[in-house]
């Protein structure tokens, strides 16, 4: 590991002082500080080492919350509500869009807990159980923006104003 | 310290309750049975698992028994319909991720989940199988295995491991229908900070965590032709082998213990308890010698496997406070391959040494590579063994040699008691205690007075180390030398004790640790179960035998005495160093970091 790196998290940790329960902070700092948005394996160890909470506590953490990535994530990144409301309204067009416009790694079908991203990790494409905005169905989120009631036409100006887009 | 009382009802009769108990806690005082599969006195009460379930007056839903405190004037209701049927639809949600194979499991007859089902008498199950993802067995470990498909996801190895044993290695990852119990990474047992201790497989209520078997290869070379197979018996076992075969907890049965280990076909019944005095000896003057030299102290004992993995993985820099004598296990297995081969003139390639321990944390030391100090003799004399031979062949449970004991048709109860052979089946008291915590210290302070005044201790019986207290200490004055020593056993007492070491606090001069709770006697290859009072009642069977014995202090044992006159030479000397000691290693995990 690098020691800017080591640095880097050492500033984090320290930046909440002990403070207990800190550790979901901790983790989401560094991941959205990682170029590629996840956690590797050693950058948990050594989190877990300089927390001293012990490594498979963080594990379990990680694995739990579905906003945690333990595999490279692409530039950008869209969540997709598979949930009833977002269903019916027509999230699954959305997810067929985009699966159309872009060619995703090891993308197995299927849409339940998808975690899909491209080669070139430009985009990742996710979905969600619910977002729990079910009255601006469908809904997606666009690296932390959230959209209510998205069309085909509207996620393509969207895809459009992403940087360095290629639409 | 008074606790308030409290007046509750329990299925229509009174009761006086202590405040602060669980309804669980309550119903068992009053002698009524609650039962659950995830709760743990005093270590776990996750409510995972949903059996406990009770009805209360007043309430809306069922209450999970075991995190519901009691409260004044509670009615609780344990046996209506209601609660029957909720239990029986909790246990057949959990057998519908279960297999149904009972027959192929090593937990067979011994499963909490099977007998639970066949006690509330759930026969069907109806509900279809929704855990989706499929783990591949884990074996990596030495010691112990873990079958996912089996886990009902009660935590309890999840909480002992940590509660208990502060080792962490494990946790609940991801949720739902993915959970499962994973170490960092899901990587194997083995490359995580498991110390094979095997807590958790005596606490684990169906066979998802099993103890890895070597029944097979002693059958195997009890069978072979021309083998010569020594047995060597832990000082725990005969503490608690009986539980096995329907005695009371605490009953120690040695003569019992020697008998079957002959009658199911060994060539020699050998007593681990004489290479634990032999240990006393080597151990007892490296703690003179490291006072009178100023060496590293406190001196920290070693005989306890997940105890010296857990130094080596979080006391790195602690390692040289750990004496360097082997265990008594590995002590027996260089000298059966070395001094009795030739004492008896046997070829030490036709030797196979069975250890029979109380511990699965002794099936990962026997294969630690440097464990091999008999080949090394033998080549050291132009003669090479077969490649891969081990001092100790291999490591038995209580429970697997129970299985074999029953295997052979032997009526165990029914057993006249004999004695172990000749030399190795001599012991003192002091071997004996060796399976109890407080018991090394006890024997090693019994030897060092005498070796230091000439004399023996006024009461050999040093009651200042006994209990069951987490971390206990006491000073010996010993012509003029007050000497300070303290007694630590479940690894999460021996981290608090670690930790004063590490800071330079530590005022002792010499310090016991045991991996497990109540020392050998509770370790991960004895009879389950294994609660705070059966340890207990085993404890006292082993003192009970210590005072039964003609001799009590190692120094005197007879077959060590020889042993040194016509082998060792003396304590520490060049033929022990290299026989008896050994050396240990850091372990890091996650290196790069």
């Amino acid at each position: 590991m690098k020691a800017a790196l080591k640095k880097e998290i050492d500033g984090i940790i320290k930046s909440y002082d002990g403070t207990h329960g800190s550790l979901l902070g901790i983790l989401e700092e560094i991941q959205k500080r990682n170029p590629h948005n996840y956690l590797p394996e050693k950058t948990l160890a050594y989190t877990a080492k300089k927390t001293g909470i012990p490594p498979a506590k963080v594990y379990g953490v990680v694995t739990f919350y579905s906003f945690f990535s333990l595999i490279p994530q692409g530039k950008h990144c869209i969540s997709i509500c598979r949930g009833t409301a977002c269903h019916t309204k027509g999230s699954r067009k959305l997810l067929d869009y985009l699966r159309s416009s872009f060619e995703f790694e090891g993308d197995t079908g299927g849409d339940a807990k998808l975690f899909i991203t491209t080669k070139d990790r430009y985009l990742t494409v996710r979905t969600v159980a619910c977002f729990g905005q079910c009255a601006l169905a469908p809904v997606i989120e666009v690296d932390g923006k959230i959209y209510g009631s998205v069309t085909v036409e509207e996620l393509k100006k969207i895809l459009k104003k992403l940087k360095g887009s290629r639409q | 310290m008074t606790q308030k009382q409290l007046r509750i009802k329990i299925n229509g009769d009174t009761y006086l309750m202590y405040e602060g108990q669980s309804v669980l806690e309550a119903c068992r005082s009053a002698g009524i049975n609650i039962p659950n599969l995830c709760y743990l006195e005093g270590v776990s009460r996750r409510a995972s698992c949903g059996i406990c379930v009770v009805e209360i007056e007043g309430a809306r839903t069922l209450v999970r028994s075991c995190v519901t405190p009691i409260r004044e004037g509670i009615e609780i209701f344990t046996n209506t319909g209601r609660v029957r049927k909720a239990r029986h639809t909790n246990i057949k949600l959990l057998l519908a991720n279960h297999p149904r194979n009972c027959l192929e499991c090593d937990k067979n007859r011994q499963c909490e989940l099977q007998k639970l089902s066949d006690d509330l008498d759930v026969r069907d199950t109806s509900y279809p199988k929704i855990r989706k993802k499929h783990y591949d067995i884990d074996a990596s470990s030495p010691s112990l295995t873990r079958d996912h498909e089996k886990c009902i996801l009660c935590a309890r190895c999840v909480e002992v491991c940590s509660q208990v044993q502060s080792v962490d290695a494990i946790e609940i990852a991801e949720r739902g229908m993915e959970a499962h119990v994973s170490t960092f990474f899901n990587k194997g047992l083995d490359a995580s900070e498991c110390v094979n201790c095997g807590q958790c497989l005596l606490v684990c209520p169906t066979g998802a965590l099993m103890a890895k078997h070597e029944t097979g290869s002693v059958w195997k070379a009890i069978d072979e032709p021309g083998r010569h197979v020594v047995v060597q018996a832990a000082p725990a076992i005969r503490a608690a082998i009986g539980e096995e075969f329907g005695f009371e907890a605490g009953m120690p049965l040695t003569g019992t213990l020697a008998a079957a280990l002959r009658k199911m076909g060994f060539d020699r019944v050998f007593d681990t308890q004489f290479t634990a005095d032999l240990t006393i000896i080597e151990e007892g003057n490296e703690l003179i010698s490291r006072i009178k030299n100023k060496g590293v102290l406190p001196l920290i004992t070693s005989c306890s496997p997940g105890w010296i993995r857990f130094a080596e993985t979080f006391f790195p820099k602690l390692l040289p406070n750990l004496s360097t004598c082997k265990s008594p296990q590995q002590m027996f297995g260089t000298l059966a391959k070395t001094y009795y081969a030739e004492k008896m003139n046997i070829d030490p390639s036709k030797i196979t040494v069975v250890s029979v321990m109380p511990c699965t944390a002794k099936k990962f030391e026997a294969r630690r590579p440097e464990m091999n100090s008999a080949a090394e003799y033998w080549r050291n004399k132009g003669r090479r063994l077969p490649g891969g031979t081990r001092d100790v062949d291999s490591v038995i449970t209580t429970r697997e040699l129970a299985d074999m004991i029953r295997e052979s048709g032997i009526d165990f109860a029914r057993l006249t008691g004999e004695k172990f052979d000749e030399p190795f089946g001599i012991s003192t008291g002091a071997g004996t205690i060796f399976g109890a915590t407080g018991g090394v210290m006890e024997a090693a302070l019994r030897t060092a007075y005498a070796e230091l005044t000439g004399k023996s201790l006024k009461d050999l019986n040093l009651k200042a180390v006994r209990g069951m207290g987490g971390v206990r200490e006491a000073s010996v004055d010993i012509n003029g030398l007050t000497l300070k020593v303290a007694v630590a056993h479940g690894l999460k007492n021996a981290r608090e004790v670690m930790e004063q070491v590490s800071k330079g606090k530590s005022p002792y001069h010499f310090i016991e640790i045991m991996t497990c709770p109540g020392g050998c006697i509770g370790g991960g290859g004895q009879p389950v179960p294994a609660t705070t009072d059966v340890r207990e009642k085993r404890i006292k069977a082993v003192y009970s035998e210590d005072e039964s014995m003609p001799l009590r202090e190692s120094h005197k044992n007879p077959a060590v005495i020889a042993l040194y006159d016509e082998f060792l030479k003396e304590p520490l000397s060049g033929v022990s160093h290299s026989m008896l000691h050994t050396e240990y290693s850091r372990r890091d995990l996650y290196p790069g970091i």
